[in-house]
């Protein structure tokens, strides 16, 4: 084994990938030559690094119940005979074209309580603390699109922190003056207790403004299911 | 009935690779909204796909699907003109000629990488070419062989580990990088 070799074998050596005779044959290489012994240190660094620092993350309970509910909702018998074919995984034009099935489909399953009569219903889903500006920004821009839209935002995880008490925005500006505004024009903003209780948030925390929600996920759930809301994920 | 049992079947082998899924698709869009939503439509996706899963270890087989998710994700944002993060250039000198050498670094650079923190190897990794970021998650996060690997993305063998080499390779070079840059104070 020379220096390329080694050099070439190195992480499939590391990873575990070769057989026992090349393995010796690297080390035997590696207790002879300093370089490549110093070239496995730095590569064994850099993994150690990544093992450290990252971790699996996990996935938000709201997605866990979200799959929940979509694998439910499915009816797949329409589309399983054409694609019992693992072909299909690979072709991304028909992936496409499912995606959009299903987005359709997924469309008109959220509506299927009767949408009561009056104004448009909209939940406004806002889940994490950087979307909150963009999502006021598009409330605004709903608002003035549509006068009577009836909006319940419901924050949940680190959606929360922009109704919390001294919240500020990218540029500085506080939030609460904003979220007046909103509350005056008839929109509601709705707290997660949950997400307060997971995070450590006591509750005096949260702008008066927001109403407390026991479950944010549960409240979303309540708002499509009986109240013939829109859910719309910002 | 059938549909049921299916359905509880497909819950019990897929929901526990839930984490797994999610970690790929952060890592591959960055964004962890984008990745709840790419993951949202895999496991939709591979509900119905289910047909076609043989039976074998089924987080591959989802993970595929949920990389797939992941990239036409990432292709309607670009196409619909969303802002996208950039990838950082590949300047280190082997990174680009397939079939060159890779020469690591001699120490005590090892000794230097030590001392990076979590948001240091983060911000690295973040800004890897996505193939890299890719083999490499695939690999330390999540433990596939690189014969697993090779069919979750669909490569030979053979660039999963030119893939790992680099992505490594470029990883520990940008690592030190940083760590000359901050002890310098530039």
């Amino acid at each position: 084994m020379n220096c390329p070799e080694t050099t070439r074998l190195l992480n499939p050596y590391v990873d575990g990938e070769l057989d026992l005779a090349t393995v010796l044959a690297i080390e035997e290489h590696a207790q002879g030559c300093a370089r490549c012994r110093a070239s496995l240190e730095g590569l064994q660094a850099t993994r150690a690094a990544l093992g450290r620092h990252c971790e699996f993350k996990a996935a938000p309970e709201s997605l866990e119940s979200r799959l929940r509910a979509g694998v439910a909702r499915e009816d797949a018998s329409g589309w399983r005979a054409v694609l019992r074919s693992p072909l299909a995984v690979a072709a991304p034009g028909l992936a496409a074209l499912l995606l959009a099935g299903w987005l359709a489909l997924s469309d008109a399953s959220r509506n299927e309580a009767p949408p009561p009569a009056g104004p448009t219903r909209v939940v406004y889903h806002i889940s994490s603390s950087g979307n909150a500006g963009a999502a006021l920004r598009n409330l605004a821009n709903h608002l003035q699109a549509v006068p009577d839209v009836k909006v319940v935002v419901v924050a949940h995880n680190d959606g929360v922190d922009f109704l919390l008490r001294g919240a500020r925005d990218a540029s500085g500006q506080p939030f609460e003056p904003a979220v007046s505004r909103f509350i005056q024009r008839g929109v509601e903003f709705r707290v997660c207790n949950n997400t307060l209780e997971r995070r450590g948030i006591d509750a005096s925390q949260v702008i008066p403004a927001a109403a407390l929600v026991p479950s944010g996920i549960a409240e979303i759930g309540r708002l499509q299911s009986r109240e013939g809301y829109f859910y719309m994920r910002l | 009935m059938r549909g049921e049992i299916q359905r509880e079947r497909f819950e019990r082998l897929m929901l526990p690779h839930l984490d797994a899924a999610y970690t790929l698709a952060f890592w591959l869009t960055r964004n962890e909204d984008q990745a709840q939503d790419a993951v949202q439509e895999a496991f939709l996706r591979a509900l119905r796909f289910f047909g076609s899963f043989r039976g074998e270890d089924g987080r591959p087989w989802l993970l595929k699907i949920v990389r797939n998710a992941c990239y036409e994700l990432l292709e309607r944002e670009r196409a619909a003109g969303a802002p996208e993060e950039l990838d950082e250039q590949v300047h280190t000198p082997d990174a680009a000629a397939p079939g060159a050498v890779l020469v690591f670094p001699v120490n005590p650079e090892a000794a230097a990488i030590e001392r990076a923190g979590r948001e240091l190897v983060h911000g690295c990794l973040r800004t890897l070419p996505p193939d890299y970021r890719e083999a490499l998650i695939l690999r330390e996060l999540h433990g596939f062989s690189y014969k697993e690997i090779a069919a979750i993305c669909g490569v030979p063998i053979g660039t999963v580990m030119s893939r790992l080499s680099r992505g490594r390779r470029l990883l520990q070079f940008r690592l030190i990088d940083r760590l000359k840059r901050k002890d310098t104070g530039t």
